[in-house]
């Protein structure tokens, strides 16, 4: 039996599957809703648990699915699970879907975040709708991850909006309203900038590559693109000319970095993480912030590898500066989401110097912090989600002595904040590691002064002392132990309950799991990146030799 | 190409859909009349049944009449056009015996004629809710006033139809003039039809002046054209403007027609009646003028600046290139940043018309930049089959969506809401599904994917480029600058779209999170029709966005026929 059909339920199920129960749910009462609310919440973990369970067979590998390529030694621009479907044939858009090791981590992590984040808001309110919406976000993230067309891709990528937008509007804080609209502008903006760029290499490219338009003459296909334009790039040659190729190449990364988000694009981060649902900001900082870095090693980086090589130190600078700034503007906040969305701002920006040091290494830490970013991050947002459940407020200090009324709480804090601020065995670390070997390698081979690495290094000390300090004032701090915080107005202190303890326990055991076995994942980020590097970049830069 | 005499063989089977109008504008004029009137014979007492006036029977004096006949006619005429795609079309000239070609069936002109039936049919079955008749019984005055303008209501919008199936058809640039003011004319009294209300009075008044002084001005223009060349003709003006289209005369009388048909599609700065005009006219009618009474401004520009003052006549690009560059950046501009001010839900779909009118004339100004020189001529014809074809899937799909959001504010006018963003509040909660398909008609007019909008401005720009790019060889040498400038037409109307999104998703906000406003807390009214044809519109919203193949090719064939004929 062939199996590359298999990555399209991943996509339809959760999309078909939430527009329907939606268009379900539209119709009935207000009171039918809520009765109905429990089963649909656990039909879509249902849903969930089968995709993950897809996904891992996936990852096992041609025991389970067969014709499953070993995902480490894919070459350059092979698919697992290729498939192709004509959907707009004038114009030569196809249904064309596969995934790459550089694709496949981020699936199978949006797939284990759908069933802990629906776990982890059990008890969110308005079920019926809300956890439709969270299962198509995840239809919608996969179909980004997915795509090999780049019509399908912006497609998906747009779609995502949608749904992060209305679990924003209808479950989010006070402000909820300013920050899903700036949410859903400043990413719209970047993105129709993006789609310019690439309806202008889509007309760039010369007529009649395979799976062109019958009318247009020209292809959406991202594998076709690639090989053309690695063609016209070698030897020094640049692709679409130099003046050109810059231009398209910073019209993309606008799309990219907005979405990443990096300094100064970041504001729209910290508003909607702040208001957003638990479930939303654990999806959002767990997957849809690396759609930004996927996109750039799907395209620009794929497209106008010369153009990134010219922008390597503007890359730099701009992780540098995100990286400093983010972790320097988490010590000033009260806030604790907001203090966990800047620390987000800060971690991306250890991607974006990876993929600036234009290193195997780098970029292998880039994809690897991707992923364990990917499962620490929602562990923070899920305990700030819980903090502000169970204590009303989200201020630090507004609970003090927490060890002492909420165990549980306590220790899945305590856990989460070690891992994001790289604890050796932990997942985090493993790519910090990486990616400081990386930036020193960079260093060394520029000559330049040991000094560049004073700054990143010094942010891990802020990045200790922002977790630490914010540990000290929550968890330990006792004063009178015996008084409860004021935002209970005198109810017992209630601790996490046994839905949240377990999603809180998955995440922990596979920061635990990546952090003691990186090479379960990082084995098939190297062998993406070394043929990446092999086939395309280094022919390339260095001019054939 | 058949030739047929006017009401020579095969005339009636040819112009079946616009004769099926005709019967139903005599059937709105004769059946609402029919009674046991009698004729005695003179000097006998013999009564012949005469059946006009006397005492009308119950039956065919429901005034309920009207909007279902005009509904079914419209619906018959759309359904005759689309099946005279089926098995491929057959084109047809109409040419008096002294050889002037008058009208032309061919998939160009029918295509135009569905977008015009079907926004009509759909704006008549939500009329039949909007202006709501009861039975003859009711003696109320709300109920009086309804009942009895019930007829003129959609024999006007008949007439409309009418007049556009003209100006789709018309080869004679007279004929084409009277098939506009026919249509013209007939909206001018759609939109001040609530004469009841001061703000119909008002924006009829408006819309009536500002739109005759603009045909007037068309009006002068082509005089001054027959003037200069003793035709109207198309094809002879075409010919004419191939060998000195670049004398003053032709020129003066093009800005003129520019100017006429510059008020129909609303493009700055002709569109000051616009948001006034659709503020007071009832939702589906203020529908009718943004999206089928667009499409009839965007087909005469095509007409003119296409085929009349051809591209290839002049050397290079075309005369009119700048000035309607310019015209479309400010329109786009100016139309979304006065939509950004608006908090009358009508007057922001009117600027967002306005925004949407800059895009389609950045398509036109695109055509004009093609190099018409010999060796490129083939290359030319494909670009600007891009560009017309993106440019019909665009005034198709505006029917859905954009026809589609003044249905919905239209449910909300049956209970005086509507005119304020206020009056959304908390549509979620009264009625989700409505709530539900204002926001997709919305995203879809922002040109958010997977959704038709999407579909079109995605082909709108990329017909620019592809325009911008045609005369760059792609080698390792190309710089920036080689590229056309029409490529910032390109650029600007992605900022605008993102400028665009912010009112769009404000419609959406005010939505879902609003509490409703005092005394509309309850459900909304009932509606029928009104529901079925915005489900209507939904399913083709979604659908052309998600199989947009086939209406492309739909239109792919309409578009060939325009430009295969240059």
């Amino acid at each position: 039996m062939t199996t590359d059909w298999i990555s399209i339920p991943l996509v339809a199920l959760p999309l078909v599957s939430s527009i329907a129960i939606l268009a379900f749910v539209a119709y009935a009462s207000p009171a039918a809703r809520d009765r109905m609310g429990p089963s649909i919440r656990m039909a879509t973990l249902l849903f969930s648990l089968l995709m993950l369970a897809l996904t891992t067979a996936m990852f096992l590998g041609n025991e389970f699915i067969e014709g499953t390529k070993d995902w480490a030694s894919l070459s350059f621009g092979s698919f697992n699970y290729e498939f192709r479907y004509v959907w707009i044939e004038s114009l030569g858009i196809h249904w064309s879907v596969g995934m790459d090791a550089l694709s496949f981590p981020m699936v199978w992590l949006t797939t284990f975040l759908l069933p802990v984040t629906i776990v982890a808001t059990w008890n969110e309110k308005n079920a019926a709708v809300y956890f439709p919406l969270v299962l198509m976000m995840g239809g919608a993230l996969i179909g980004v991850f997915v795509a090999l067309d780049l019509f399908m891709f912006y497609v998906f990528w747009e779609l995502t909006l949608i749904p992060m937008f209305f679990l924003i509007l209808k479950w989010g804080g006070y402000d909820r309203k300013y920050a899903s609209q700036k949410f859903f502008i400043y990413t719209f903006t970047a993105s129709v900038i993006m789609l310019l760029g690439l309806v202008t290499v889509y007309f760039l490219q010369p007529e009649n590559l395979s799976y062109a338009g019958a009318w247009t003459g020209r292809t959406f296909d991202i594998p076709t693109l690639t090989a053309h334009a690695q063609a016209a790039n070698a030897g020094g040659a640049w692709f679409l000319g130099e003046s050109l190729q810059k231009i398209l190449f910073v019209m993309l990364m606008i799309g990219f970095l907005v979405k990443l988000p990096s300094v100064p694009f970041h504001t729209w981060l910290p508003d909607a993480h702040v208001q957003a649902p638990t479930g939303g900001s654990m999806l959002l900082a767990g997957v849809m912030l690396k759609m930004g870095a996927y996109g750039m090693f799907r395209l620009p980086l794929a497209f106008f590898p010369h153009a990134a090589e010219h922008f390597q130190f503007a890359l730099l600078a701009l992780g540098m500066i995100s990286l400093v700034w983010g972790a320097v503007v988490c010590l000033g906040q009260t806030n604790l989401k907001k203090m966990v969305a800047y620390s987000s701002v800060s971690h991306m920006g250890v991607i974006l110097i990876g993929i600036a040091t234009m290193q195997p290494l780098g970029w292998a830490a880039a994809l690897f912090m991707m992923f364990a970013h990917g499962i620490i991050s929602p562990m923070l947002f899920a305990v700030c989600g819980a903090f502000k459940h169970h204590y009303h407020s989200m201020e630090i200090g507004a609970m003090r002595g927490m060890a002492k009324h909420s165990p549980w709480l306590a220790t899945s804090m305590m856990f989460g904040w070690m891992a994001s601020l790289g604890l050796p065995l932990l997942a985090g670390f493993v790519a910090e590691l990486m990616m400081f070997l990386a930036l020193w390698h960079f260093i060394a081979a520029e000559g330049w002064s040991v000094l560049w690495m004073v700054g990143p290094a010094f942010v891990l000390a802020i990045t200790a002392a922002y977790y630490l300090w914010s540990m000290q004032r929550t968890i330990f701090e006792g004063g009178d132990e015996t008084q409860p915080p004021e935002s209970l107005k005198g109810q017992p202190v209630p601790d996490i309950g046994d839905a949240e303890k377990l999603a809180m326990v998955i995440m922990a055991a596979f920061t635990i799991l990546f952090g003691v076995m990186p090479w379960i994942a990082l084995d098939m980020m190297n062998g993406w990146t070394v043929a990446f590097f092999e086939t395309l970049l280094i022919p390339i830069l260095t001019g054939g030799a | 190409m058949e030739r047929i005499e006017p009401f020579g063989e095969g005339f009636v089977l040819a112009l079946a859909p616009e004769f099926v109008l005709v019967i139903g504008l005599f059937t709105l004029m004769i059946v609402p009349n029919m009674g046991d009137a009698k004729f005695r014979i003179p000097l006998t007492q013999i009564r012949v049944p005469w059946l006009l006036g006397g005492r009308r029977g119950k039956l065919d004096s429901d005034p309920r009449l009207p909007g279902l006949f005009a509904t079914v006619f419209f619906t018959i005429a759309f359904g005759l056009t689309a099946m005279s795609f089926v098995n491929g079309m057959i084109k047809t000239q109409i040419v008096t015996p002294g050889g002037t070609v008058m009208l032309q069936i061919d998939e160009f002109s029918r295509m135009f004629e569905l977008i015009f039936f079907g926004a009509l049919a759909l704006a008549s079955a939500a009329s039949v809710n909007r202006i709501p008749a009861t039975s003859r019984a009711d003696r109320s005055l709300n109920g009086l006033y309804n009942n009895r303008r019930q007829v003129d209501f959609y024999i006007l919008l008949i007439t409309t139809g009418l007049g556009m199936a003209v100006v789709a058809l018309a080869q004679d640039l007279f004929m084409l003039f009277i098939g506009l003011e026919l249509a013209s004319f007939s909206t001018y009294v759609l939109v001040s039809f609530m004469k009841e209300s001061k703000e119909g009075t008002e924006a009829g008044m408006k819309y009536f002046i500002v739109g005759s002084v603009a045909s007037g001005v068309g009006l002068y223009g082509l005089s001054l054209l027959y003037l200069w060349s003793g035709s109207l003709q198309f094809a002879d003006l075409s010919v004419a403007f191939a060998e000195n289209g670049m004398e003053a005369l032709p020129l003066i009388a093009l800005g003129m027609l520019l100017v006429g048909f510059g008020f129909k599609v609303s493009a700055a700065p002709f569109h000051f009646a616009a948001p006034d005009a659709y503020a007071g006219a009832t939702a589906p009618v203020a529908g009718v003028l943004a999206t089928a009474s667009k499409a009839m401004g965007v087909l005469g520009l095509l007409r003119i600046l296409l085929v009349v003052a051809s591209p290839e006549a002049t050397d290079g690009s075309a005369v009119w290139l700048v000035a309607l560059g310019v015209l479309s950046v400010i329109t786009m501009t100016w139309g979304n940043l006065a939509a950004l001010g608006s908090t009358n839900p009508k007057r922001m779909l009117a600027y967002s018309s306005v925004a949407h009118a800059g895009y389609m004339l950045a398509a036109i100004t695109a055509i004009g930049a093609l190099n018409w020189e010999d060796g490129h001529i083939d290359m030319s014809n494909d670009a600007a089959l891009v560009v017309v074809t993106a440019l019909i899937f665009h005034l198709t799909v505006l029917v859905c969506f954009k026809l589609g959001a003044f249905l919905v504010l239209s449910l909300l006018e049956s209970e005086k809401g509507g005119h304020t963003l206020e009056s959304l509040g908390g549509l979620a909660k009264r009625d989700p599904f409505l709530a539900v398909a204002m926001f997709i008609f919305m995203m879809s007019l922002a040109g958010v994917p997977p959704l038709s909008g999407f579909v079109s401005k995605l082909l709108v720009i990329m017909g620019i480029v592809k325009v911008a790019l045609l005369d760059v060889t792609v080698n390792s040498d190309l710089v920036f600058s080689d590229i056309h400038w029409v490529w910032y037409l390109a650029l600007l109307m992605v900022i605008n779209s993102a400028i665009s999104v912010f009112y769009y998703l404000r419609v959406g906000l005010v939505m879902y999170f609003h509490e409703p406003e005092e005394g509309r807390e309850g459900p909304l009214p009932k509606g029928t029709p009104v529901r079925f044809a915005i489900i209507a519109c939904l399913i083709t919203t979604i659908y052309f966005g998600v199989g947009a193949g086939q209406l492309i090719a739909l239109c792919e064939s309409a578009a060939n026929a325009l430009v295969g004929a240059w």
